[in-house]
């Protein structure tokens, strides 16, 4: 099948689990003998057009930008739609698939425009991200709608956001297919030097390390980690913390961190490269995702397939990946006593975390593919294309 | 689940995603602080201490054109950018 893919977020562009989701859906495709063709936006540095391992890679730059965010993407649609325009002069497409709401008018259009079924990958929603507060929401919110309207076939990363979207959108149950995020596990294989790692981010050999990764935005819970760090502080001196990612919220975490008489043992390292975020991960005692809101949390099952004993909240597609007390250990969204609690118990016992860790690595290595993922999408697209 | 209430988004962070999403992303396309003024609506005195704030941070970067300093988003700030809609 000749598969055009359209999605803000693609490497070198990554923000969240979009890119990440689209690369290796686009790999495992390929690799499946399928012909896809991704759609973007630019990013400097990047070439406009490349091929990676077969995959046909078009970043598009808009020309005419604007400093309010949505008019500023619906002219990046048109210039996505336009290169696509261009492109099927040459390429049939057989389906079209759009990744969260950001190109979905691109999509939408295209459908009519080319007379090709649509699927559209819902990967959260703007109800569930920030609530509807603010007029942009609502025009947010009525865009998702909109693509859940249009497409053939709605694919969600967990049954919580099934939920969510067949609730809020009122899209019919069988319209819409649970296909799991995935990982690559190849990068966590190799061996890092643990002890070198831990000393490059000032951690001592005696030291605990809570390691978080994620965009510092208020969904992710991390405020309610921070206030955690006393706690533990109290019950495990020897604990430090490293926060990776960055965001629009980093200077308020920032400010917690602050004032929480902790803030030593705190690192906030921003932005880092996959290399060193792989060998924090696999050099950490302990990761936790605090998160309020998660559709579907790609970061834990990144940290079970590094080896690392992963402490979670209790909530959205967290808990259709992690057992507690099985494959990771669960604690209450928004409490930071129960969440020091979590990393208390993983670190007070070695053995039980160590079996954790074999656990989880075991369901990762046979639930979590790309290979199965990309089977489970072709056959939606096959039922889309009829 | 909803959040029950939007935090504020920090005066320079919308300065940024504004500079973001006019194209001013590479140093080609840079621009003088009186041209984001003019883009945006806002002061030149008030971009200018935002962007200074946003330069120290590593999410903005300058290039010198005939004396004049032009700014520009960088990598990390596009991405800094991102994590309000992603």
């Amino acid at each position: 099948m000749r598969v055009a893919m359209i999605t803000w977020e693609y490497p070198p562009r990554i923000v969240g689990g979009i890119a990440r989701h689209c690369e290796g859906l686009a790999k495992a495709l390929t690799q499946q003998g399928h012909e896809v063709h991704v759609f973007g936006l630019d990013f400097p540095g990047a070439p406009d057009y490349e091929e990676q391992a077969g995959i046909r890679i078009y970043r598009t730059r808009s020309e005419v930008g604007h400093p309010n965010f949505l008019t500023w993407v619906l002219l990046f649609n048109h210039y996505i739609e336009k290169r696509m325009a261009d492109t099927s002069k040459l390429v049939d497409f057989d389906v079209l698939h759009v990744h969260d709401w950001l190109t979905a008018p691109t999509g939408i259009a295209f459908k009519h425009f080319a007379r090709k079924p649509l699927v559209f990958t819902a990967h959260s929603t703007e109800h569930g991200r920030s609530g509807l507060h603010i007029p942009d929401s609502f025009t947010i919110d009525g865009l998702e709608w909109w693509s859940t309207y249009e497409a053939s076939k709605v694919i969600v990363t967990s049954g919580s956001l099934k939920g969510e979207v067949c609730g809020h959108f009122h899209v019919s149950d069988s319209k819409v297919e649970v296909i799991p995020n995935a990982i690559n596990p190849t990068p966590y294989e190799g061996s890092v030097d643990r002890g070198a790692v831990r000393a490059r981010w000032g951690i001592q050999p005696h030291e605990k390390l809570v390691l978080c990764v994620g965009r510092l935005v208020p969904q992710k819970g991390i405020e309610y980690l921070i206030h955690a760090v006393p706690i533990m502080a109290r019950r495990r001196p020897e604990t430090k913390f490293i926060i990776v990612g960055d965001g629009w919220y980093r200077d308020h975490l920032e400010y917690l961190a602050n004032t929480s008489g902790q803030r030593w043992r705190i690192t906030f390292t921003g932005f880092i490269s996959d290399w060193d975020l792989t060998a924090l991960t696999k050099s950490a005692d302990t990761m936790v995702v605090p998160s309020i809101y998660e559709p579907f949390g790609i970061v834990a099952l990144e940290g079970m397939a590094a080896g690392v004993p992963v402490v979670a909240s209790q909530i959205g597609g967290l808990t259709e990946f992690i057992e507690h007390d099985r494959t990771g250990v669960f604690v209450y969204p928004r409490n930071p006593e129960s969440i020091a609690w979590g990393i208390d118990h993983v670190l007070s016992n070695p053995g039980h975390a160590e079996w954790l860790v074999k656990n989880a690595r075991e369901v990762v290595r046979k639930t979590y593919s790309w290979e199965a993922v990309a089977k489970r999408t072709a056959k939606v697209y096959k039922e889309v294309i009829g | 689940m909803s959040l029950p209430s939007q935090p504020q988004v920090p005066e320079e962070f919308r300065v940024l995603s504004m500079m973001h999403n006019i194209g001013a992303v590479t140093p080609e396309r840079s621009l003088t602080a009186d041209e984001l003024a003019q883009w945006t609506g806002m002061d030149p005195a008030t971009i200018k201490a935002f962007v200074q704030k946003l330069r120290e941070e590593g999410y903005v970067e300058f290039v010198q054109v005939s004396g004049t300093e032009k700014y520009h988003v960088t990598r990390t700030g596009i991405m800094k950018v991102l994590t309000l809609y992603s």
